[in-house]
C-alpha cells in the first residue's frame, strides 16, 4: 500500500504541492498528466530517491521518513531505462536479482532471452526498456515504480509487455504505480488513475469514474472529452426515475434533474451538481445520430447539419453543427458507412441526460 | 565574406599551433638523440628521470585519493560554502608556482610548527623528496579536482538512484555504478595531474633544490654549464612528458552513458 498525506517535495524546475492518495496494496495505479506535471518527481520520493520537503509517506504502513531507497522493497524502472553501460545485459539483469528464480522469471516474462548475449549500448530504446523491467522485477520488489515503461516499445510488443506486467502484477501480489500520459493505457491498466497537472492532484479515482466524471473542464479536456460546454445549471428537483436510464440506485442517491444553458441550447442533466455557471462534458462515444426523428428515452435531442467525417480505423468522428455549436459523435465506421453520413448531410443527435456530466 | 572567416580561422589556429609545437619540436629535434645517449652515460639524469617519475607518481596518487571524494561532492551536492570550497580548490592554478613554494615553505619549514613537529618524528619535508611531493601535490591536484568533478557531474545521478533501489547502499552504488562511469575521466584528471607534477619547477626548486627532479637538474644545467648541457636533459623531460600526453589521448571520451 502506498499513503501520501500533504506530501511536498521539489527537484529543479518541478515540484510536489501538498500530494495526498491511498493505493492499496495489490492495487495498480495509474499517474497521468502533461510533460511537467511532476510525475517522475512522485516516483523518486516514493522510491526514497527525492526527501519530501514536508508531508508522510507510508510503504504498507510503514513511516518511509529516513528509510533508505534499497530498503524500501521497490522497482523502479525510468523510461530511458539507464540501463548501466559498463555491463553486460545479462549483468544489468542481474544487478540485484533476488535470487535464481526470480532471476529467469523476469527474463522469461520479458523476454529479454535473446537480448542477454548483446552489449547495452547496442539496445534500441524498447529493447532497453524490457531489459530495464526485467532488471526491477528481478529483484522481487513489494511495490513497482514505472516511469512510461512502455513508451518506446512498438505497439505489438506494447501490448504483449502490459498484459505481462499485469499478470505478474497480479501473480506477485504487487503495488504498481505507474505514471503515463496515456489515458487509454490508464484505462486498460490502472484500478486507480491519479491525474497530476503543476505538481498537484486534479482527481483520482476508477479510472472509469474519472473518465465519464472528469471533476474540471480542464481533466475533461486532459481526458480528452470532446464535448465541453461551457454555461449554467438550473436545478430542476429531484429527477424522476425514467430519467435514470433506469437505475434506482442513482435515483436513491439524491442526483437532481438540471437543465443547462449554453449559447442557445438547452442539455438535460442528472448530477448532483451545485447549481450555477459551470461546464458540461458529454463524451462522443455517448452521443447516437440518425437520420429523421428517432423514438427513444434520450432527454436530449437536436437536429443538425454534419460539417466534419474523420474515420481513423474502425472508429469515424462525426461533427456536427448544432444551432452553431459543434457536437462530435463518435461511431463505428461500419454504422456511419449504414447511414451513408457526408458532410452537409442533415442528422439528429441524441444523447441520455445520464451521459451529460456537469462539472 | 563566410570564405574570408574560415580562412582567418585557419590562419589564426596555425598560428597557435606552431606557435605551441615549434619550441617543442626544435627541443627534441636538436636535443632528443643526445638526450636519448645520456639516459645511458649519464647517471645523474637517470637519477633525477626516476626521481621526477616516482614523487609525480606519489603526489598523484595521494591527490587522487584525498580529492576524489571532494570532487564528488562538488559535482553532487550543492550546501552553503561550495561555492567557496570550489574557489579555494582552484586557488593554487592562481597564483604564481614559486609564491606557492614560499607559502609551502612557511608551512612545512623547519621554522614552522607542522616542519617542526614533523622534524621532531623524524621526517624532514624541505630539502627531501617529501618536500618535493608536497610542492607538486599543491601545484597540481587542483587540475584532477576539476577534471574528476566535471566527470562525475557527467554520469545521471539516476544511475545511482536505479543501483539503490536495486539494493546497493550510497558506497556500493558509488563503487559499482559511478566510479566505473566516471572511470575515463578520472583516469584522464589523473594523468593530466601527473604531467603537471613532472613539469613542476617553481614550488619545488623552493622547497627542495636537491635531490634534484629533471626540471631542477634542466635548470641547474643550464646556469652552471650552458644550454648544450642543459639541451639534452630538457629534452628528456620533454619525451618523458609525450608519454602521459599519448595516453590521455587514447582514452576516448566516449561512455555510452544516456543522458
Amino acid at each position: 500500500m502506498i499513503t501520501l498525506e500533504s506530501l511536498s517535495a521539489t527537484k529543479g524546475r518541478f515540484a510536489l504541492h501538498e500530494v495526498s492518495f491511498t493505493l492499496e496494496r495489490g492495487a495498480y495505479g495509474v499517474v497521468i498528466g502533461p510533460a511537467g506535471a511532476g510525475k517522475t518527481t512522485l516516483l523518486e520520493v516514493v522510491g526514497g530517491l527525492l526527501a519530501p520537503r514536508t508531508g508522510r509517506l507510508h510503504l504498507d504502513g510503514r513511516n518511509m521518513r529516513g528509510v533508505p531507497p534499497e530498503d524500501r522493497g521497490i522497482g523502479l524502472v525510468y523510461q530511458h531505462a539507464f540501463l548501466f553501460p559498463h555491463l553486460s545485459v545479462r549483468e544489468n539483469v542481474a544487478y540485484g536479482a533476488a535470487d535464481a528464480a526470480t532471476l529467469d522469471e523476469a527474463i522469461d516474462r520479458m523476454g529479454v532471452t535473446p537480448l542477454l548475449a548483446r552489449d547495452v549500448r547496442s539496445l534500441s530504446g524498447g529493447e532497453r526498456q524490457l531489459v530495464a523491467l526485467a532488471r526491477a522485477l528481478a529483484r522481487r520488489p513489494r511495490i513497482l515504480l514505472l516511469d512510461e515503461p512502455f513508451s518506446a516499445l512498438d505497439p505489438r510488443r506494447r501490448v504483449l509487455i502490459r498484459r505481462e506486467v499485469r499478470a505478474l502484477h497480479r501473480a506477485w501480489g504487487l503495488t504498481t504505480l505507474q505514471v503515463t500520459h496515456d489515458f487509454a493505457e490508464a484505462g486498460m491498466l490502472g484500478d486507480q488513475a491519479i491525474l497530476l497537472d503543476g505538481g498537484r492532484i486534479l482527481q483520482a479515482g476508477a479510472p472509469a469514474e474519472v473518465f465519464r466524471r472528469p471533476a474540471s473542464p480542464y481533466v475533461a479536456e486532459f481526458l480528452g472529452a470532446e464535448n465541453v460546454l461551457a454555461g449554467a445549471a438550473r436545478d430542476l428537483g429531484e429527477a424522476a426515475p425514467d430519467w435514470l436510464d433506469g437505475d434506482p440506485r442513482e435515483y436513491a442517491q439524491g442526483h437532481r434533474a438540471f437543465a443547462f444553458e449554453s449559447e442557445g441550447l438547452t442539455l438535460y442533466a442528472v448530477g448532483d451538481f451545485v447549481p450555477g455557471a459551470g461546464h458540461a462534458v458529454i463524451r462522443a462515444e455517448e452521443i447516437t445520430l440518425a437520420r429523421g426523428q428517432t423514438h427513444d428515452s434520450a432527454r436530449n435531442r437536436f437536429s443538425g447539419r454534419i460539417t466534419e467525417l474523420v474515420t481513423l480505423g474502425a472508429l469515424t468522428r462525426v461533427t456536427v453543427d448544432v444551432r452553431g455549436t459543434p457536437i462530435v459523435a463518435a461511431l463505428t465506421t461500419r454504422s456511419a458507412q449504414e447511414l451513408s453520413l457526408e458532410p452537409g448531410l442533415a442528422v439528429v443527435v441524441t444523447f441520455k441526460a445520464m451521459a451529460v456530466h456537469l462539472c | 565574406m563566410a570564405r574570408v572567416l574560415s580562412i582567418l580561422a585557419a590562419l589564426a589556429g596555425s598560428f597557435l599551433l606552431l606557435f605551441l609545437a615549434a619550441p617543442i619540436a626544435e627541443l627534441v629535434g636538436v636535443g632528443g638523440a643526445e638526450g636519448l645517449k645520456r639516459l645511458v652515460s649519464d647517471g645523474e639524469l637517470r637519477g633525477s628521470l626516476l626521481l621526477t617519475a616516482l614523487c609525480a607518481t606519489a603526489a598523484t596518487l595521494i591527490g587522487v585519493f584525498t580529492a576524489t571524494p571532494l570532487a564528488y561532492l562538488l559535482a553532487r551536492r550543492t550546501f552553503p560554502g561550495r561555492a567557496l570550497l570550489a574557489a579555494i580548490l582552484d586557488l593554487p592554478l592562481l597564483i604564481p608556482h614559486p609564491v606557492a613554494g614560499i607559502a609551502l615553505l612557511l608551512l612545512l619549514g623547519r621554522e614552522s610548527a607542522v616542519g617542526g613537529a614533523a622534524l621532531e618524528m623524524g621526517l624532514r619535508i624541505v630539502g627531501t623528496p617529501i618536500g618535493i611531493i608536497a610542492a607538486m601535490l599543491f601545484v597540481s591536484a587542483p587540475l584532477f579536482v576539476s577534471g574528476a568533478r566535471e566527470a562525475f557531474a557527467k554520469v545521471d545521478p539516476r544511475y545511482e538512484g536505479v543501483a539503490r533501489t536495486l539494493g546497493d547502499t550510497p558506497w556500493r552504488a558509488f563503487h559499482r555504478v559511478t566510479l566505473p562511469l566516471a572511470g575515463r575521466g578520472l583516469l584522464a584528471s589523473s594523468v593530466v595531474m601527473w604531467a603537471r607534477a613532472v613539469s613542476e619547477f617553481g614550488a619545488i626548486v623552493i622547497l627542495t633544490y636537491n635531490p634534484k627532479v629533471v626540471s631542477v637538474l634542466s635548470y641547474d644545467r643550464f646556469t652552471s654549464f650552458g644550454l648544450s648541457e642543459a639541451l639534452p636533459v630538457a629534452a628528456a623531460l620533454a619525451i618523458l612528458a609525450l608519454i602521459p600526453l599519448t595516453v590521455l589521448r587514447a582514452l576516448r571520451p566516449d561512455t555510452g552513458m544516456e543522458r
